[in-house]
C-alpha cells in the first residue's frame, strides 16, 4: 500500500512534468534538431511506465513506523524548520543552542549535559568556523561577535 | 609508459607539497573518525563534509585531495563499527559484519581489526597502482569518443546501475530518472529557456548540487537516526590484545588478492561501487573455499575478502570518474560534482589539461593508503571510542554540520528549507527501498547526458541513426544489454538447478 501511495504521488508529479514538457517549454527560435523540450519529454515518457510498473507490482506494503515514531519524526521536522527559520535572524549561536537543546532532550539527554553540549556546539562551532576556518555564519542578534 | 611515470612524478610533487600532505593526512584522519560513527558510511560522511571543504576556499587540487582522503578514510573507518558493533555504515560494509563481528565476539577483535586494515591496504593500493596505468590509457582512448559514443556510455552506465544496484531494478531506474529530472530544472544553457522554474528566481540557476547531496544523504540519514532512536550508547565489544600475525596474512594472501581483483574491476563498472564488489568477493570466496562451513562464524577469509574488495572498488570507481567523467559509484558521483563546483570537468582531457588535479589525486591516494595503514594499526582504539558518542548528541551534531555546510556556500536561508524537504523525500525513498546513489548519479550526469544527445543529433542534423553508427557505441549498447540480461539468465538457471535438485530429492 505504501508503495502504491508513493507511486500515485509520483505519477501525478511525472504527469505534470511530462505535460509541461509537451506544452509549456518552447524555445522562441532554434536551429538544433532537439530543443529544450525534447529531453524532459524523453524522461517523462520513460518514467511513466516505470511508475505504473511499481503501481502494478508494489513490493513494500507498509512502512512499519509506529505512531509514536511518527510523532517524533514530525517533531524533528518542526525543529529543523524552526532552526532554518531562526538561523539568520537569531544568529548561529542562539539558534544552534536552541535546536541542540530541543533535539538532544527529545532523544533523552539529561538537562545538565544537554546544556553543556548545546552551549559548547553553539559557541565553539561559531568561533571555530568564523575565526579559524573563515566560514561565513550569521551573527544575528549577537552583533558584538561579528 | 613514460607518460605514467612522469605523470606520477608530477603528481607526487603536488601531493607532497606540505599543505596538500597535511590535507591528505587530515582528510584520512577525519574520514576514519566519521566513518567509525555508527551507521554513517562513506557517502554520508563525504556529503556532510563536502560543503565545508568547498567553503574553505582551497585551490581545486587541494580540495579534491582532502575529499578523496575523507572518502578513503571513511571506507577504513566503516569496518570499525561493522566489526565492533555489528552496525554497517553503508551497504558496502554489510559483508564485513558477517565474519568480522563473530571474530570480535570470539575474542579476536584486535586481530579482526588489524587483519581488515591490512586487507584494506592491499586492496586500496592494488587499485591505485592499476589505476595509474589503466587510467591514462583509457583516457587517451576516450579522447576520441564522439557525442553519440557518450550517449551510449551513459545508457550503459544506467543499465548497469539498474541491473546491479538495489533489489528492484525498476525502482533503481526510477531513482536515476528522478535525479535526471531534478537536474533538468533551471535555465537550459543552449537556448536560455527556463524549465520547471515556475517563476521562482531561486530555481533559475537550477537546484544546487550541494543542496541535493546534503539533503538526500546528510538529512535523510539524520531522520533515519531519529527514527531508530538509539538512545544512550551502543554496546561495543572490547578491543583485546590479539593482533594479526604473518601466519594469518600468509593464510589469506590469495583471498586478499582475489578480493582486490574482483573489487577493482567491479568498481570500474559505472554505477556499481563497493556494495556489489564486496558481496561478489564474499560469495566467490565462500564458494571456492574447500571448507566453507565456518563462514559466518568468524572465518578470516570471510573478513579479508570483502574488505580488500570494497577498498579496491573505491579505487576502481575513481577510474571512470577521472577518465570518462562517469562516476563509478554514488560517492564518486559526489566527488565528480565537487570537481564541477570548481569548474573542472573530469573526463579524458583532464589528464592533459589539469594534470595537477588528475595526477595529484592519484599520488595522494598512494600516500593516503600508507597513512591509513599506519594510523589505523595503533590508533584503532581512539577511533573505536567514536562508537561510544551518545546518540542524543551525535544526531543534533549532524544537523548542525549540514546547516553550517549549506549556509556557508551561498548564505541563502532558502537552502536550509530545501535540505529539510529533500531530507524528508530521501527518507521516504529509503523506507520504500529505493537506493539513493542512483538519484545522485542521475543528477550529476543529467546535464552531460542531455548535452551529448543534443550535440550528436545536431551533428547528424536530426538523424537518429548517428547514435548507432560508430563501433564504440554498438559495443557499449551490446554491453548494456548483456549487463541487464546476464543476471536474469543466471538467476533463472540457478533456480532451475535448484528446482531439479529438489525434484531429485523428493522423487
Amino acid at each position: 500500500m505504501a508503495d502504491r501511495i508513493f507511486a500515485g504521488i509520483l505519477f501525478l508529479v511525472a504527469i505534470g512534468y511530462t505535460i509541461v514538457a509537451f506544452t509549456v517549454i518552447k524555445a522562441p527560435f532554434q536551429y538544433d534538431p532537439l530543443g529544450p523540450e525534447s529531453w524532459p519529454r524523453i524522461l517523462g515518457i520513460v518514467a511513466l511506465p516505470c511508475i505504473l510498473f511499481i503501481f502494478a507490482r508494489p513490493d513494500v506494503s507498509r512502512l512499519g513506523v509506529p505512531v509514536r515514531t511518527w510523532g517524533r519524526l514530525a517533531a524533528l521536522v518542526v525543529m529543523l524548520w524552526a532552526y532554518a527559520f531562526l538561523f539568520q535572524p537569531l544568529g548561529f549561536i542562539l539558534a544552534t543552542f536552541a535546536f541542540c537543546m530541543a533535539l538532544s532532550l527529545m532523544l533523552g539527554a539529561r538537562l545538565v549535559s544537554a546544556l553543556v553540549f548545546s552551549g559548547a556546539v553553539g559557541v565553539l562551532g561559531y568561533f571555530v568556523c568564523t575565526k579559524l576556518l573563515e566560514i561565513n555564519l550569521p551573527a544575528g542578534v549577537l552583533t558584538i561577535f561579528r | 609508459m613514460d607518460a605514467v611515470f612522469s605523470g606520477l612524478a608530477s603528481g607526487f610533487q603536488v601531493a607532497l607539497d606540505p599543505f596538500n600532505l597535511f590535507l591528505v593526512l587530515g582528510g584520512c584522519f577525519a574520514g576514519t573518525l566519521i566513518g567509525a560513527l555508527p551507521g554513517i558510511g562513506p557517502i554520508n560522511g563525504v556529503a556532510i563534509l563536502l560543503p565545508i571543504a568547498y567553503g574553505l576556499g582551497f585551490p581545486p587540487e587541494s580540495a579534491i585531495i582532502l575529499l578523496a582522503g575523507i572518502y578513503y578514510g571513511a571506507e577504513y573507518g566503516g569496518r570499525i563499527s561493522s566489526i565492533l558493533l555489528n552496525v554497517p555504515g553503508d551497504a558496502g560494509a554489510v559483508m564485513t559484519t558477517l565474519d568480522g563481528n563473530p571474530m570480535a565476539r570470539n575474542g579476536e577483535a584486535g586481530k579482526a581489526l588489524s587483519l581488515s586494515a591490512v586487507a584494506s591496504f592491499v586492496g586500496g593500493t592494488f587499485a591505485v597502482v592499476l589505476m595509474s596505468f589503466f587510467g591514462p590509457a583509457l583516457a587517451s582512448y576516450a579522447i576520441h569518443f564522439s557525442p553519440s559514443d557518450y550517449v551510449a556510455l551513459m545508457v550503459f552506465a544506467f543499465a548497469s546501475l539498474a541491473s546491479l544496484v538495489g533489489s528492484n531494478p525498476v525502482k533503481t531506474l526510477l531513482a536515476a530518472l528522478m535525479g535526471l529530472m531534478l537536474a533538468s530544472i533551471g535555465i537550459d544553457a543552449n537556448t536560455g529557456v527556463a524549465r520547471y522554474t515556475f517563476g521562482i528566481p531561486d530555481l533559475l540557476a537550477g537546484i544546487d548540487f550541494l543542496v541535493v547531496v546534503i539533503g538526500l544523504f546528510g538529512m535523510a540519514e539524520l531522520i533515519t537516526l531519529v527514527e531508530k532512536q538509539a538512545t544512550g550508547t551502543l554496546k561495543t565489544l572490547k578491543i583485546d590484545k590479539s593482533f594479526v600475525t604473518l601466519k594469518d596474512i600468509a593464510f589469506v594472501k590469495w583471498t586478499i588478492l582475489r578480493g582486490s581483483v574482483i573489487g577493482f574491476f567491479i568498481g570500474i563498472l559505472p554505477g556499481t561501487g563497493a556494495s556489489v564488489a564486496s558481496a561478489v568477493a564474499y560469495g566467490a570466496e565462500k564458494r571456492s573455499a574447500s571448507d566453507s562451513s565456518k563462514f559466518g562464524e568468524g572465518d578470516m577469509r570471510g573478513l579479508a575478502a570483502p574488505e580488500a574488495a570494497n577498498n579496491a572498488a573505491a579505487g576502481g570507481a575513481m577510474v571512470p570518474m577521472l577518465t570518462l567523467g562517469i562516476p563509478g559509484s554514488g560517492t564518486t558521483a559526489i566527488l565528480l560534482g565537487a570537481l564541477m563546483l570548481f569548474n573542472v570537468t573530469p573526463g579524458p582531457l583532464m589528464f592533459e589539461q589539469r594534470p595537477e588535479i588528475a595526477w595529484g589525486l592519484i599520488a595522494s591516494m598512494y600516500i593516503g593508503n600508507i597513512a591509513l595503514l599506519i594510523i589505523n594499526l595503533p590508533l584503532v582504539g581512539l577511533f573505536a571510542r567514536m562508537l561510544t558518542i551518545p546518540q542524543q548528541f551525535l544526531t543534533p551534531l549532524i544537523a548542525v554540520l549540514a546547516f553550517i555546510g549549506v549556509y556557508s556556500v551561498v548564505s541563502n536561508p532558502h537552502d536550509l528549507y530545501m535540505i529539510t524537504l529533500l531530507g524528508v523525500f530521501g527518507w521516504f525513498l529509503r523506507k520504500l527501498q529505493f537506493s539513493l546513489a542512483p538519484v545522485i548519479l542521475g543528477f550529476v550526469l543529467g546535464g552531460l547526458f542531455e548535452d551529448n544527445l543534443r550535440r550528436a543529433l545536431s551533428i547528424s542534423n536530426g538523424d537518429y541513426t548517428i547514435l548507432v553508427e560508430s563501433m564504440n557505441s554498438v559495443v557499449l549498447y551490446a554491453l548494456a544489454v548483456l549487463v541487464v540480461v546476464a543476471p536474469l539468465v543466471i538467476a533463472r538457471r540457478r533456480k532451475k538447478m535448484r528446482d531439479e535438485a529438489d525434484h531429485g530429492e523428493t522423487a
